[in-house]
C-alpha cells in the first residue's frame, strides 16, 4: 500500500446527502473527496429509490388516468405494456440522472473514488476501490453519508421470489399475484406500481391501519381508492410463515382474532422499513456513538461525538427522507466551514407517491394529539373544489393545524392528486411564522387545487367562500 | 453630488475583508441601504449597504479584491432629485449589525434600556426604610399596549422574588409577556387573579423590598447585581478578559445555541440569530402570531449588549491561557460573586464607555483645618464627606455629570437628584454603597452614614438597594497611597472622581515664592459620549477651586 493521501473533507456516500454536502463543500473551495460504491452520485435515492420507483409511478399514473377515462367518455382500449421497454425508460432516467450528477461532480473538481470506505482512526480512512486497489486516507473532516437498507424478514426464504425495494424496482416481470408486506410508503408505492401494470396485489399490515402515523382522514381516501383497485387489503394482521413452493410463495396470515389463513403468492415483495448502514464502517475505531437504534449520533450542527466526524441523512436518524439529508448535508459543510448553523426545520414534508397522493408538513393533528396539545384543525373536502371537479378527482382533503391562541399555521396536510407539488406552501407558511390569515390573504389562482389551501384558511374564521358552514348560536 | 463609498466598520477587530462579490454595476441606480457588495471577513460574509441612494458612477475594485476599512471602492451620483424623496446625505453608512459586530459597534449602541434603568427606578422603590413595602404595578410593556389580561401569576404569597424575576405572563393583543419584577423582595399580597383585566399602571402586588435583607442578612452581599459593584481599580490592572478554563487544544463538540421554546421565526431570521449568538427563544417577537423578524432579533441584540449579558457571544473569545504549571506551581481557586460581578460590571464599562481622565490638584490647607476643627477623637472626619458635599454642588453646576446616556433613544437622562457611591475596600472585594441626596445633609451626617455604610459592607450587611441608584461615584485611595490613578466610571454614570494621597509639596506662590502646599491629586474619568474635554477640565477645576476655599453652610 502507498502512503496515505489526505483531503480536507472527505463525503462517505453520495446519495441525495452526500452529494449535495460535496458539492457545497467545494462550491464553499473545500478539497473534497466523495466516496461511493456506485459509478456516480445519487445513492439509493437515484438508483434504487425515489427516482425510479416515481418513473413507474408515473407509468402507473398514465394507466389509471386511461382506464378512469372511460367513465368521461374515452376509451382508450386495453393497454398493451411492453414491460422491457418500460424497465429501459425507467432505467435510462436513473442513468440520464445519476451521469449528470458525475459532471457535476467533475465540473466542482471534486475527487470521487468509487469503493467502499472503512474508518481506521478519527482521522484517517481505508478505502477498497471498485478496481481492485486500496488506498488510506486521511481528512481533515468527514461526513458519513451512508444512508440505509431495506429491513430483511428472518423467516422469509432465499428466493428470487422475495422482492425488497431494490429488486421490485429491477422490474423483471410481472408477477400475477403479488403480496405486498408492509402498509408503509414503500410497499404501497410499488403496490401501486405493480397493481396498474397488471398485478393482482394484496396488501397485508400488521397495524391496524395502512401509513401507520398519518392523519386517519387522509389515509381513508387513500384507503377507499386503493381497495378498489388491489385484491385484499389485510390490516391487523400478521404474517407468520413463508414457504417456497414449485409455484411460488404460500404465506400464512394471523389476524387479530387468532385465526390462521394461508394463500399462495408468485412473490412476496418485503417492505417493513429501513435500517440505518452504520455497521461495518469501522467506527468503533473512533469516538462515534451509535443510538440504540443504529443512528450515529449527532447535535444541531450533525456533528458526531468524534468532533471530525459529521452524519447527515438516514444514518442520522428519522425521517428518512432525500430532502432531509440534503439539508442536512449543507449544515454539516457549513459548519465545518465555520459558519454559525443548525439543522433546525420548523417543517420537514413528506410525500407518499400514491394515488391519491399524501403529503405533510409540520405538526400533524395526530401528534398535536399525541402531545396533548391545543390545536385547531381546519379542513377543505376536495369536492367543493371546482378544479377537484373538472380532474374528476374529488377524493382529497386539505387540513391545516393551528395554534389557536396566535393563529400561527402549525402543520399541514393533504390527501389528493397533486398533494406532493401543493404542500411546499405549507412548509413556507410553517417555516415563515405564518398566521393564518396569511393564507387566508393571499390570492391563489383559479381554477387549480392550491385553492383549496385559501379555503381552508378561510374556513377557519368560518368564512369559507365554496362551503356553507350556518354560524352557531 | 458624487459620494465616495468607503468600507464602513463591520465589527470588532475587522480591518479589511476581501470583496467577494459586486452586487451592483456601473450606471444602475441604487437605494440607500441595497447591497453593494459581499464582503467576506474572517469572522463572517457581510453584505455592505449603500449609505446612499444614487446612481453608481465608478467601481474601484474588481470581485475578488482585498478591501480595507475605510478605503473607497465605489463613487456614487446621489443625483439631482432622481430620488427626491429619500434624504440621502448620512455619510455614515448604517451598518447592520452582523457576527461579532456588537462590541465595535458599541459607542452607538450601549445605552441604558428603555424600561427604567436600575438607577432611578431602584432609588423609587428603595424610597422609605428598609423592608417598605413596594407596590408593584404594571410596567409600560409596549407601544399603545394599555392593558391586558394577566393569564398566569408565576409568584405566590410569601415568595422571595428577585429583581427582574417574571411575577406575572400578561396577555396583550400584541403579544404574551412575562412581567418582571422591578424589585427584589417577599411578595405580601397579590391583589388579582389569574385571568384578571388589568391596566398598565395598576398594582397588581405587594411587595416587601426590605424584607430579603433583613431576614436574610447574609445572604444578600453574595449576590449583588452588575450594578452593585463599582468601578475603582482598588485591584491590580484592568480586568482581563478571564477564560474561564484553560481552552483545551483538542477540537471539541461545537456548543451552539439550542432553543427549546418554540419560535415562529423565518428561516432567514433563524440563520440571522444564529449568525450574531441571540438565542431566539429569548427575543421577543412583534410580528403577527408573535412571529420574530430580522429587527426583532437585532433589537434584542442591541439589549443584550446593553446589559452586557450577550458579552460571552459578542466578543472575541479569549485566546486559551498558556500552561503556567511549566514556569512554577500554581493554585486555580474560584472567584467569588463579588469578583465575578467587579469583573463583568466593570469589564462592560471599560468597553462601553469611551474613557478620558483629567487629572488636577487641590490644595487642601484649608479644608484640612476644618477637618480637623470638626474632628473629635470619637468622631474622626474624612475628607470624602467634604467631597462628596463639593461634588454634588459641581453636579447640580454641570448637570451632564449627573446624567445617563441612552444610546437606544437618543436621548440624555439628567437626574434630579443627588446619590454619590462611595468606593469600598472590603475583605471580600470592592463594594459601592450609594449615600442618597447629598445636598440635603450635612458633612457631619454624611460623615456618619458613610461610616455606618462602609462597616455594613465590611461586614457583609450591605444590600443590593444600598448599592443602587448612585449618579456618581468617588473612589478615595488616599488612604493606601499613590500620585494618581484613572478610575473607570461606574456604568451607567457617567463620570467618577478618582482620590489620591495628598502630599506636601512646593508651590509657587502669587509672588513667585515656593511655598508649601497640601496638593490632593485629583482624577476625573468621564464618558466622552457624552461629556465634552474641555467640561471635564472645567468640572475638576470646580472642583479644586471649591475646595481650596471651602465655604459650606454648615459642617453639622
Amino acid at each position: 500500500m502507498t502512503s496515505p493521501e489526505h483531503t480536507k473533507l472527505v463525503v462517505i456516500g453520495g446519495g441525495p446527502g452526500g452529494y449535495a454536502a460535496a458539492f457545497l463543500a467545494a462550491d464553499l473551495g473545500m478539497e473534497t473527496t466523495l466516496v461511493d460504491l456506485e459509478p456516480n452520485p445519487g445513492g439509493v435515492c437515484l438508483y434504487r429509490g425515489c427516482i425510479p420507483s416515481k418513473a413507474l409511478l408515473h407509468a402507473a399514473k398514465i394507466l389509471s388516468e386511461a382506464r378512469d377515462a372511460k367513465e368521461i367518455g374515452i376509451d382508450f382500449g386495453e393497454p398493451k405494456i411492453h414491460i422491457d421497454q418500460v424497465r429501459t425508460w425507467k432505467n435510462k432516467v436513473v442513468s440520464q440522472m445519476t451521469g449528470g450528477l458525475g459532471v457535476l461532480s467533475k465540473q466542482r473538481k471534486i475527487k470521487f473514488i468509487q469503493g467502499r470506505a472503512t474508518f481506521l482512526s478519527s482521522e484517517s480512512i481505508h478505502i477498497k476501490k471498485t478496481d481492485g486497489t486500496e488506498i488510506t486516507l486521511t481528512f481533515d473532516n468527514a461526513i458519513l453519508a451512508t444512508g440505509s437498507h431495506p429491513i430483511t424478514l428472518p423467516f422469509a426464504p432465499t428466493s428470487p421470489r422475495i422482492l425488497d425495494s431494490t429488486t421490485a424496482l429491477n422490474l423483471e416481470d410481472i408477477p400475477a399475484k403479488l403480496l405486498v408486506l408492509g402498509g408503509g410508503y414503500i410497499g404501497l408505492e410499488l403496490g401501486t406500481v405493480y397493481s396498474e401494470l397488471g398485478s393482482k396485489v394484496s396488501i397485508v399490515e400488521m397495524l391496524p391501519s395502512l401509513l401507520a402515523g398519518v392523519d386517519r382522514d387522509l389515509g381513508v381516501i387513500l384507503e377507499n381508492r386503493i381497495k378498489k383497485h388491489f385484491s385484499a387489503v389485510k390490516v391487523n394482521t400478521k404474517v407468520t410463515k413463508m414457504e417456497e413452493t414449485t409455484s411460488g410463495i404460500k404465506v400464512t396470515f394471523e389476524d387479530k382474532e387468532g385465526n390462521i389463513s394461508s394463500e399462495e403468492y408468485d412473490k412476496v415483495l418485503v417492505a417493513i422499513g429501513r435500517k440505518p448502514n452504520s455497521k461495518n464502517l469501522g467506527l468503533e475505531k473512533t469516538k462515534v456513538t451509535l443510538t440504540d437504534r443504529g443512528f450515529v449520533q449527532v447535535n444541531g450542527q450533525r456533528q458526531t461525538t468524534d468532533p471530525k466526524i459529521y452524519a447527515i441523512g438516514d444514518i442520522a436518524g428519522d425521517p428518512m427522507l432525500a430532502h432531509k439529508a440534503s439539508h442536512e448535508g449543507r449544515v454539516a459543510v457549513e459548519a465545518i466551514a465555520g459558519h454559525k448553523v443548525a439543522f433546525e426545520p420548523q417543517a420537514i414534508p413528506a410525500v407518499v407517491f400514491t394515488d391519491p397522493e399524501i403529503a405533510w408538513c409540520g405538526l400533524t393533528e395526530t401528534e398535536a394529539a399525541a402531545k396533548g396539545r391545543e390545536v385547531m384543525v381546519v379542513k377543505f373536502p376536495w369536492a367543493a373544489s371546482g378544479r377537484a371537479v373538472t380532474l374528476n378527482r374529488t377524493d382529497g382533503l386539505t387540513k391545516m393545524i393551528i395554534d389557536p391562541t396566535t393563529e400561527r399555521i402549525l402543520g399541514m396536510a393533504i390527501c389528493g392528486v397533486g398533494a406532493g407539488e401543493m404542500i411546499s406552501e405549507g412548509v413556507l407558511a410553517v417555516e415563515m411564522g405564518a398566521i393564518v390569515s396569511d393564507l387566508k390573504l393571499s390570492i391563489h389562482p383559479h381554477p387549480t387545487l392550491s385553492e383549496t389551501v385559501m379555503e381552508s384558511a378561510e374556513s377557519f374564521f368560518g368564512l369559507s367562500t365554496h362551503i356553507y358552514r350556518p354560524k352557531k348560536a | 453630488m458624487l459620494t465616495e463609498f468607503k468600507i464602513p466598520e463591520v465589527g470588532e477587530n475587522i480591518t479589511s475583508g476581501t470583496a467577494v462579490k459586486i452586487l451592483v454595476t456601473v450606471g444602475q441606480t441604487v437605494k440607500k441601504d441595497q447591497s453593494l457588495m459581499e464582503l467576506e471577513t474572517d469572522k463572517a460574509t457581510i453584505e455592505v449597504p449603500s449609505s446612499v441612494s444614487g446612481v453608481v458612477k465608478e467601481i474601484l475594485i474588481q470581485a475578488g479584491a482585498k478591501v480595507n476599512v475605510g478605503q473607497v471602492v465605489m463613487k456614487i451620483d446621489d443625483g439631482k432629485g432622481a430620488f427626491a424623496g429619500d434624504a440621502t446625505t448620512t455619510p455614515a453608512p448604517d451598518t447592520q449589525i452582523k457576527p461579532d459586530a456588537a462590541p465595535a459597534a458599541a459607542p452607538e449602541q450601549q445605552s441604558a434600556p428603555k424600561e427604567p434603568t436600575a438607577a432611578p427606578d431602584s432609588q423609587q422603590t428603595a424610597k422609605g426604610s428598609p423592608g417598605g413595602i413596594i407596590e408593584f404595578k404594571i410596567p409600560e410593556v409596549g407601544e399603545n399596549i394599555t392593558s391586558g389580561t394577566a393569564v398566569k401569576i408565576l409568584v405566590t404569597v410569601g415568595q422571595t422574588v428577585k429583581k427582574d424575576q417574571s411575577l406575572l405572563e400578561l396577555e396583550t393583543d400584541k403579544a404574551t409577556i412575562e412581567v418582571p419584577s422591578s424589585v427584589s423582595g417577599v411578595v405580601k399580597e397579590i391583589l388579582i387573579k389569574e385571568g384578571t383585566k388589568v391596566n398598565v399602571g395598576q398594582v397588581v402586588m405587594k411587595i416587601d423590598s426590605g424584607a430579603t435583607a433583613s431576614t436574610i442578612p447574609a445572604a444578600q452581599p453574595a449576590s449583588p447585581t452588575a450594578q452593585s459593584t463599582a468601578a475603582v481599580p482598588t485591584s491590580t490592572a484592568p480586568v482581563q478578559k478571564s477564560a474561564p478554563t484553560p481552552q483545551p487544544n483538542a477540537p471539541v463538540m461545537q456548543t451552539a445555541i439550542i432553543v427549546t421554546k418554540e419560535v415562529a421565526a423565518a428561516p432567514s431570521v433563524r440563520r440571522l440569530a444564529r449568525e450574531i449568538g441571540v438565542n431566539l427563544g429569548e427575543v421577543a417577537g412583534t410580528g403577527p402570531g408573535g412571529r420574530v423578524s430580522k429587527d426583532d432579533v437585532k433589537a434584542h441584540a442591541k439589549v443584550l449588549i446593553t446589559s452586557g449579558a450577550g458579552r460571552s457571544a459578542s466578543t472575541v473569545a479569549a485566546p486559551p491561557l498558556p500552561d503556567f504549571t511549566k514556569y512554577g506551581e500554581i493554585e486555580r481557586k474560584p472567584m467569588n460573586n463579588i469578583r465575578k460581578k467587579t469583573a463583568e460590571h466593570l469589564t462592560h464599562a471599560w468597553s462601553a464607555i469611551p474613557h478620558v481622565t483629567q487629572f488636577d490638584k487641590a490644595d487642601i490647607t484649608k479644608i484640612e483645618k476644618l477637618r480637623k476643627q470638626h474632628s473629635t477623637p470619637e468622631r474622626k472626619l474624612s475628607i470624602t464627606p467634604f467631597l462628596m458635599k463639593i461634588v454634588a454642588e459641581a453636579l447640580n453646576k454641570f448637570p451632564q455629570f449627573n446624567a445617563s446616556v441612552d444610546m437606544a433613544t437618543g436621548e440624555t437622562i439628567y437626574k434630579k437628584f443627588y446619590n454619590i457611591g462611595v468606593a469600598v475596600d472590603t475583605p471580600n472585594g470592592l463594594l459601592v454603597p450609594v449615600l442618597r441626596d447629598i445636598d440635603k445633609k450635612t458633612v457631619l451626617e454624611l460623615s456618619q452614614e458613610l461610616n455606618a455604610s462602609a462597616q455594613r459592607a465590611r461586614e457583609k450587611k450591605i444590600t443590593i438597594d444600598d448599592m443602587r441608584g448612585g449618579t456618581f461615584t468617588i473612589s478615595n485611595l488616599g488612604g493606601v497611597g499613590g500620585t494618581n490613578f484613572t478610575p473607570i466610571v461606574n456604568w451607567p454614570e457617567v463620570a467618577i472622581l478618582g482620590v489620591a494621597r495628598a502630599r506636601m509639596e512646593p508651590v509657587y506662590d502669587n509672588t513667585g515664592n515656593f511655598v508649601p502646599g497640601f496638593m490632593l491629586p485629583l482624577s476625573l474619568s468621564y464618558d466622552h459620549r457624552l461629556i465634552d474635554g474641555a467640561d471635564g477640565a472645567r468640572f475638576l477645576r470646580f472642583i479644586v477651586e471649591a475646595i481650596e476655599q471651602p465655604a459650606f453652610d454648615g459642617i453639622g
